[in-house]
């Protein structure tokens, strides 16, 4: 069964909101990937566990904190030590994983339905985001591909910077209504888009 | 043109009016004016009523440190108190209104408490509030009624009861450089930094930057000061890498260089931009921080120098300079140093008259003696203002030869008319937030001030702030600052700008109290005086931080600004001691008051983060009553019309036991526990073994804690040989992550387990009752759900119309029920098949009050029994105790107090009386309702059973099992419910399971 | 108060959970030595200075941390992963805090 019912379905409301009368300063969109799957390696494993997502997903990894890549389909990149988050715009990715990481390598976990994936893009999205959350988001600090993990008061957030002025957030479902209108909230003083 | 405002002169926007209200009577102010600068241009000198003796007070400042002046600021119902009159800018539709008078400002009622003398002195409140401990009026309640009437008189704005809708919010910024402050120091820094590349941020306080420079009235390099300081302003805006905030106070300074900063970002306004908050609060990081924070001028000590009329020379200066308002037509001054000098210089080119100079020293630079002679004015050095006169305004000033060694007048005073007098007390470097970060203030002598130690080690000091008071040094301090919190080498000269006039003399002379009869005030806004801090003294306070707490010197919103070192000198003089061995206190944030709002910004209401299960929105369109379980939102009831709480959940547990109930379960913590070591792991966390689990098969586990009492419980589902879904209970999810993560992070790192929250990756449905079996096969496909393919505690995988589901039979109601597993994703929709399913058999979907009664007709524990002073054998739960292996708390679940005889044990109660009982109610052997006591135990959890058909409890009682069969009675005397119960198995309902193995 | 996260950088101290004294050494699981377990479980150094400490990165990596902090000035002058660095880096006293 594919299609999952959103989150944010009964307060999603396309178009534009906020103080957007000089333009929009940010817009939101929920990604909604067909799979979100979680891969940790064993200590030491580390670059096997890379070289599985680079099989799978043709994204190269670099070493380091928080590396990460994306192409129009996939993107992936490490939040904590050995541990990567990786989506893909179709469904399946957890079990076409499973059969590429060994045991003696590391897990996969499946986070499809329990993650949701919102996109912020536009010339504000830095200012927006530091609203919510105590990171620096500039270029220099928080380059594209890469991504962290986070908190907003109890929502943990992890982050990949997805272009120069766009990034997404992934939640936990059950905050993710709660998240959005808060998302909206901080977005009202830029003007925001919905779509 | 307002009576005192300049034909010309000052950075106010003539063309441009702007209206506004004080206590009732409309004014006209103009663009660039604050609240104090408009209002002493129409000629108001009266501005509110002092804290304890309601004396009249006009304005003493002309900004943040402001003690007299302070207004409450109208917006609709709301009320903002408190605010400083100097920091309100105007606006069109400004209210704002005086405080602490009864009825008006001008007449005030309670202004006899100036007649009272001593009666609120030093420690007034520690000694009136103990009441008298002897005479007739001892242990009366006739003190609190004083109470009432004194705290009612004393105080300062009210706050209103109006919700703020006002929006708030917060920020974060990281940054190489942070200027506080954008005088010429700060605005050298900030360019000097920004040259260099660095991430700049500059905060001001006030609406425009500059600083002194607005109103300083000198030139650099032969412009105007102020136009020097735009220039410099417009240059930063041009950097990408620059951010310039203004009206943004920096009031903590907190470890790691992290700043609290508050940005008034609509205070000035008639309506907030859309989407803009009032107050943004700004958490910043900064790798290096330049302090440029300026210094504040310090009053005098004498009697009569709170008498409206009577302003700080620096303050007059800034009035007359920066708003083109005259605070007086008829000038005197007070000074200790030759800093007033200039401000009488520019109120006399302002159009003031300047009547005379009383300067406390004997010896006057001959540059001040020019000043004063181009002003007109006469000089008289040597001597003092021993009192001010007039009313509600001032009228006249009493001038007396003075000396400086003992502080009182040696001659015969002097009368003299003036409506203003300008007074100068030396100045103080704004060190708040360098002492906020833990530098120790060090006293000089020459400059009669704290200053701060050279640097700190995130910050860096320029101008004032070091105690170097002219502009020429204020730029090459800030110059030298910028570049060395960007990290650049120190250059060996600095082409520095020219800057007239010179500057004079800084260092005043040591006085900061002129002695003569009358209330000579220290801390304006507290209203404490010279005299109550010698009170204190010879009532034994000694340390500086007990003098501050007793006088509450330097406790008022202004946090003692301008009142800290006079008191200290004060107190000083009476210890007989140098001020730098009394000490000073030390600075604690907020170095200024601080909107609620902007610390709370947007967590409430609406805001607050809330979890939502898969499901929510069909319990609301079904007649959910949701109930807030922590961040979790679950269904109470479902109730009908006309029904009761009670009514409801008896009728969804009674349907449940006689057909079938559905409950949303998602809410249940679900940590997937994969790796090899997995089983290895679990056999150590839980008490009962897990390593035997046969793959497609669920267990109850317990955890304790390390000190051997009960933690968790829930069912553990083994998916694969590696690869296990724990559950949690709904409160304990986070905890129970985080205790897990511990150990595999720092106790046991050898094993190979990862842990992952996928609470949210499941939606979770429980149907259970007699056709819960039937329901299931009707919309299952993919597998069988009998008792063959899924035995107790059995585990299958289907699908229900279309979505694949993973199915354990397992009972928490005790019925024959089975726990359906999704994507939540897929929640709503096999939720709604299961409803379509079970409409045939009568099923109905029931909330937490139903489950609660099921499950405490069945004896299952939940927090409420598990509340951290439980042992698993109190619970009856030693059969869980695995004796094979040590686990999590297995080394002290044995220690004499956890098996010692008499713990509360767990039992169940019937009600004998049919009268509900509730939780947290004592049991007792023998009612006495008038001394309660003897208590055995209390009620956990209690409902009406329908199962029974009476009203039930489960129980923590002395003695347990021994007590079966027995009476005793419940005891709840802030209920006023007692009544007899029998103590019973908490097995209440189908001892032996039978209904769930069916 | 910023804590510096070898994985993540520094963070704000919101961002993590303090566990509490990393002095202590859990005891053999098997042992029955009952006052080594009540040392381990009750007792905790408090000292005024430089402290070993454990805390969580539970807003970020989710990873304990093993942090030596200035308990008077609140400085910190190490962070490492717990899992690698089991024992302390600064010396501890004997047995508890009942010193
Ligand atoms: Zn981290």
């Amino acid at each position: 069964m594919g299609e999952q019912l959103s989150p944010l379905e009964p307060i999603f409301r396309p178009g534009s909101h906020g103080n957007f009368v000089d333009g929009v300063g940010v817009t939101l969109s929920e990604i909604a990937p067909g799979s979100i799957v979680q891969l940790a390696a064993w200590p030491g494993e580390e670059k096997k566990l890379m070289a599985a997502i680079g099989s799978v997903t043709g994204l190269k990894l670099a070493d380091g904190a928080g590396a990460g890549a994306s192409s129009d389909r996939y993107a992936a990149f490490g939040f904590a030590p050995g541990k990567f988050l990786v989506s893909d715009a179709s469904e399946g990715l957890a079990t076409t994983f499973a059969g590429k990481v060994a045991a003696a390598t590391g897990t996969v976990t499946d986070l499809s339905h329990g993650r949701t994936a919102i996109r912020i893009a536009g010339p504000r999205s830095e200012w927006v985001l530091a609203k919510l959350f105590a990171v620096d988001f500039s270029l220099p600090a928080f380059s594209v591909g890469s991504g962290i993990s986070t908190t907003h008061h109890d929502v943990f957030t992890q982050i990949q910077r997805s272009g120069p002025d766009s990034f997404d957030l992934y939640v936990f479902r059950s905050f993710a209504r709660s998240f959005w209108k808060m998302l909206c909230h901080a977005s009202d003083e830029v003007g925001y888009e919905v779509r | 043109m307002s009576p005192r405002r300049t034909p010309s002169g000052g950075r106010v926007n003539r063309l441009r009016t702007i209206r506004f209200t004080f206590d009732g009577t409309a004014y006209t102010g103009h663009q660039g004016d604050t609240l104090a600068s408009a209002l002493l241009a129409n000629g108001v000198s009266l501005f509110g009523r002092s804290f304890k003796y309601h004396r009249p007070r006009g304005v003493l400042t002309s900004g943040v440190d402001e003690p007299n002046a302070l207004v409450t600021v109208l917006r609709g119902e709301v009320r903002e108190p408190n605010i400083p009159a100097t920091m309100v800018e105007i606006h069109d539709g400004l209210t704002a209104v005086s405080q602490n008078r009864f009825p008006s400002l001008a007449y005030d009622v309670s202004a006899v408490n100036q007649l009272g003398g001593k009666f609120i002195s030093a420690g007034f409140y520690y000694k009136t509030f103990m009441g008298p401990v002897i005479g007739p009026l001892k242990g009366t309640r006739f003190w609190m009624l004083c109470e009432k009437i004194i705290r009612r008189a004393a105080g300062l704005g009210r706050a209103g009861h109006a919700p703020d809708p006002s929006r708030y919010e917060r920020m974060n910024a990281f940054c190489d450089v942070l200027v506080v402050g954008s005088g010429p120091a700060g605005l050298a820094a900030a360019h000097e930094a920004a040259q260099s590349g660095a991430q700049v941020i500059l905060a001001e306080l006030d609406p425009c930057f500059g600083g002194s420079a607005n109103w300083s009235g000198e030139t650099i390099d032969g412009e105007p000061a102020a136009t020097w300081a735009s220039d410099v302003v417009g240059e930063l805006k041009t950097h990408d890498n620059v951010r310039l905030l203004k009206r943004t106070t920096v009031w903590g300074y907190y470890d790691g260089n992290t700043l609290a900063a508050v940005e008034r970002v609509s205070d000035h306004k008639d309506t907030p931009a859309k989407g803009a908050p009032r107050h943004r609060h700004w958490t910043i990081r900064a790798r290096k921080v330049v302090l440029a924070t300026g210094a504040f001028e310090r009053p005098l000590v004498f009697p009569g120098n709170d008498r409206p009329g009577v302003m700080m020379a620096s303050a007059a200066m800034r009035y007359a300079n920066q708003y083109g308002v005259l605070p007086g037509e008829k000038i005197a001054v007070l000074a200790n140093n030759d800093s007033a000098y200039r401000a009488m210089a520019a109120l006399a080119k302002a159009g003031a008259r300047i009547i005379a100079i009383a300067d406390l020293r004997q010896d006057v630079s001959a540059a001040c003696r020019k000043l004063a002679n181009d002003a007109g004015a006469e000089l008289l050095t040597g001597h003092a203002v021993i009192s001010t006169e007039g009313g509600k305004k001032l009228s006249g000033v009493k001038l007396a030869p003075f000396s400086a060694t003992s502080g009182v007048s040696t001659g015969n005073a002097r009368d003299i008319g003036a409506d203003c007098l300008i007074v100068s007390g030396g100045w103080s470097p704004t060190i708040h937030l360098a002492s906020q970060a833990g530098a120790r203030p060090v006293w000089s002598d020459d400059l009669q001030a704290f200053l701060p130690p050279e640097t700190g080690k995130g910050w860096i000091g320029a101008g004032a702030f070091n105690g170097n008071f002219s502009t020429a040094e204020a730029i090459s301090e800030g110059f030298a600052a910028g570049r060395n919190a960007a990290g650049q080498p120190a250059l060996e000269t600095t082409a520095l700008p020219d800057i007239e006039p010179a500057p004079l003399d800084p260092n005043p002379a040591p006085v900061f109290e002129i002695k003569a009869k009358g209330k000579a005030f220290v801390d304006f806004q507290h209203d404490v005086t010279a005299d109550d801090v010698r009170l204190a003294h010879l009532e034994g306070f000694v340390s500086v931080e007990h003098l501050k707490r007793y006088t509450t010197l330097g406790m008022a919103t202004d946090q003692g600004k301008g009142s800290n070192v006079p008191g200290l000198a004060i107190m000083a003089e009476a210890l007989g001691k140098p001020i730098p061995e009394v000490g000073t206190t030390r600075f604690r944030p907020p170095y200024a008051p601080v909107s609620v709002g902007a610390l709370a910004a947007e967590r409430f209401g609406d805001l607050k983060p809330e979890r939502l299960t898969p499901m929510h929105d069909w319990h609301l369109e079904n007649g959910a009553t949701m109930y807030s379980a922590g961040l979790w939102f679950r269904p109470m009831i479902y109730g009908g019309p006309g029904e009761t709480i009670e009514q409801a959940y008896v009728r969804e547990a009674q349907a449940t036991r006689e057909t079938a109930g559905i409950v949303d379960v998602s809410t249940l913590g679900k940590i997937a526990v994969q790796g090899p070591d997995a089983a290895e792991f679990l056999d150590r966390v839980y008490s009962n073994v897990f390593s035997t689990l046969p793959v497609g098969k669920a267990r109850y586990g317990l955890m304790l804690r390390e000190d051997g009492l009960v933690f968790d419980d829930g069912t553990t589902w083994r998916l694969g040989e590696h690869d296990f879904l724990m559950t949690t209970t709904t409160a304990n999810a986070g905890k129970v992550m985080q205790h897990l993560e511990y150990f595999l992070d720092v106790v046991w790192p050898d094993l190979k387990v990862h842990l992952t929250s996928v609470t949210d990756q499941w939606a979770g449905a429980a149907i259970g009752g007699p056709k819960a079996r039937e329901i299931l096969a009707s919309c299952v496909t993919g597998t069988k759900v009998d008792n063959e393919a899924l035995p107790f505690m059995g585990i299958v995988h289907g699908e229900i119309s279309g979505a694949p589901v993973m199915i354990c039979r397992l009972s928490f109601s005790g019925e024959m029920a089975f726990e359906v597993y999704s994507g939540a994703g897929h929640g709503t929709h096999v939720w709604e098949a299961l409803i379509e399913a079970g409409r045939p058999f009568d099923m109905v979907s029931y909330g937490l009050e139903a489950l609660g009664t099921m499950r405490i007709e069945k004896g299952h524990v939940t927090g409420a029994e598990i509340d951290g002073r439980t042992s698993a054998r109190d619970l009856h739960l030693g059969w869980m105790l695995s004796k094979k292996k040590p686990f999590i708390g297995s080394a002290m679940m044995d220690r004499e107090g956890l098996s010692a005889s008499g713990r509360l044990e767990l039992v169940g109660l019937i009600s004998l009386d049919n009268r509900p009982l509730s939780g947290g109610a004592h049991i007792v052997e023998e009612v006495d309702a008038a001394n309660p006591h003897g208590s055995l135990g209390h009620i956990t959890a209690a409902c009406f059973s329908p199962a029974l058909g009476k009203y039930i409890a489960l129980a923590l009682v002395s003695g347990g099992k021994a007590r079966y069969g027995k009476r005793a009675h419940i005891s709840d005397p802030l209920r006023n419910r007692f009544g007899p119960v029998e103590i019973v198995s908490h097995h209440f309902f189908d001892p032996e399971g039978k209904r769930m193995h069916g | 108060m910023l804590i510096t996260c070898p994985y993540c950088g520094p963070r704000d101290v919101s961002e993590f959970a303090y566990q509490g004294d990393g002095n202590r050494t859990r005891p053999d699981p098997a042992s029955t030595d009952s006052e080594a377990w009540n040392a381990y479980v009750y007792d905790r150094l408090n000292p005024a200075g430089i402290h070993n400490e454990i805390w969580q990165h539970a807003g970020g990596c989710r990873v304990h941390l093993a942090v030596v902090r200035d308990t008077l000035t609140h400085e910190i002058s190490s962070v490492r992963f717990a899992r690698e660095h089991g024992t302390p880096t600064h010396s501890r006293r004997n047995h508890g805090a009942k010193a």
